[in-house]
């Protein structure tokens, strides 16, 4: 016992930072890919040329004019609440926000837009993609 | 086997005078430890990187978005070539200023200058790759300058064959920058090393 060991603190020093290292490289390379997920699918027929399909369930609001084709989110960017659909305009229940066909807003509380789907076509089907 | 290298690195005794750290601002040695950390940095950016100019910009936002210290690591990668730069610079004036050039060190000057623009053309090549704004009109104003000097044609073929941000031009940037130039910036360091040595720099004996 004449000389103090040291090599067991630097052990077990390389071995903490060598775990440290491996850990962080493994969260690197490991990405947060979103995968995307079908909110629902839609027959190209059913949906009208001038209108709109509601489903309040999933809060989507799958619109058309013509030949554009968007989804509304109808979530309320005030407050949350599923905004209902009229033939005119969309208006929200609990704080009476309104917002046209396009997803603006007409009148407060909500101060932005309502969000929008990707809307994807497959063969037959519209398919609302988060 | 490591510790013998290492040993036989440095060297068995320096003069104390020659530590001091007002003697050379350890500016040579703290430019290739930024290039070390950019080397090591760089490597982990090549994971999520892809040199093509319809994908370069979205792999970059992906890079910072979804990469666990994604953002963090390119944060690092460009803050240490400022740094790098600057380091090299610093040292290009302090060896002006201590008249260090002179003989027998002209060949370590040759050497360092060419280390200077390597770096400096690291820095170029680096620039254009994230395929943003700011990178494309920024290369393509140092594509304007090359435009005025007299091999202006013979730079363009080689850099941008086929203009700067399209894909072959993009893929040049991106070799130059993650092969060719890292590896004749160490080659020549080592270089710039072993004559500090021969010139018994920071050595009273040798």
């Amino acid at each position: 016992m004449a000389k103090p060991d040291q090599s067991r603190r630097k052990f077990i020093g390389t071995i903490i930072l060598l775990l440290a290292g491996v850990f962080s490289l493994g969260r690197f390379l490991s990405p947060n890919v979103r995968q995307k997920k079908t909110l629902l699918s839609v027959a190209k027929a059913d949906l009208p040329v001038h209108g709109a399909l509601v489903y309040r369930e999933a809060r989507v609001a799958l619109m058309r004019e013509g030949d554009v084709i968007y989804a509304l989110n109808l979530v309320c960017t005030h407050l949350g609440c599923t905004i209902n659909v009229t033939p005119t305009e969309l208006v929200c229940p609990c704080h009476g926000s309104s917002f046209d066909r396009l997803g603006r807003v007409v009148r407060g509380p909500a101060d932005r837009p309502l969000l929008r789907y990707l809307v994807e076509e497959r063969g037959d089907f519209y398919e609302v993609v988060v | 086997m490591l510790n013998e290298f290492l040993k036989h690195l440095f060297p068995r005794v320096v003069l104390r005078k020659n530590l001091t750290v007002s003697y050379t601002f350890c500016l040579g040695g703290l430019a290739f430890t930024a290039f070390l950390l950019l080397a090591a940095s760089g490597l982990l950016l090549l994971c999520y990187y892809q040199p093509s100019p319809g994908t370069a910009f979205n792999s970059i936002l992906f890079l910072e978005s979804s990469v666990w210290g994604g953002r963090y690591l390119r944060s690092l990668h460009r803050l240490a070539s400022h740094c790098f730069l600057v380091l090299v610079f610093l040292h290009t004036l302090r060896v002006i200023l201590t008249g260090a050039y002179r003989k027998p060190r002209e060949l370590n000057w040759l050497t360092g200058f060419a280390l200077l623009c390597l770096a400096v053309f690291s820095a170029y090549t680096g620039y254009l790759l994230p395929m943003d704004q700011l990178a494309l009109w920024a290369t393509q104003t140092g594509m304007e300058l090359v435009n005025s000097s007299f091999f202006d044609t013979a730079v363009r073929t080689i850099l941008v064959p086929d203009g700067v941000g399209q894909p072959m031009s993009l893929l040049r940037f991106y070799v130059l920058h993650i092969v060719f130039v890292p590896l004749a910036l160490l080659l020549l360091s080592l270089l710039h090393f072993y004559r500090i040595r021969k010139n018994k720099g920071v050595l009273p004996y040798l």
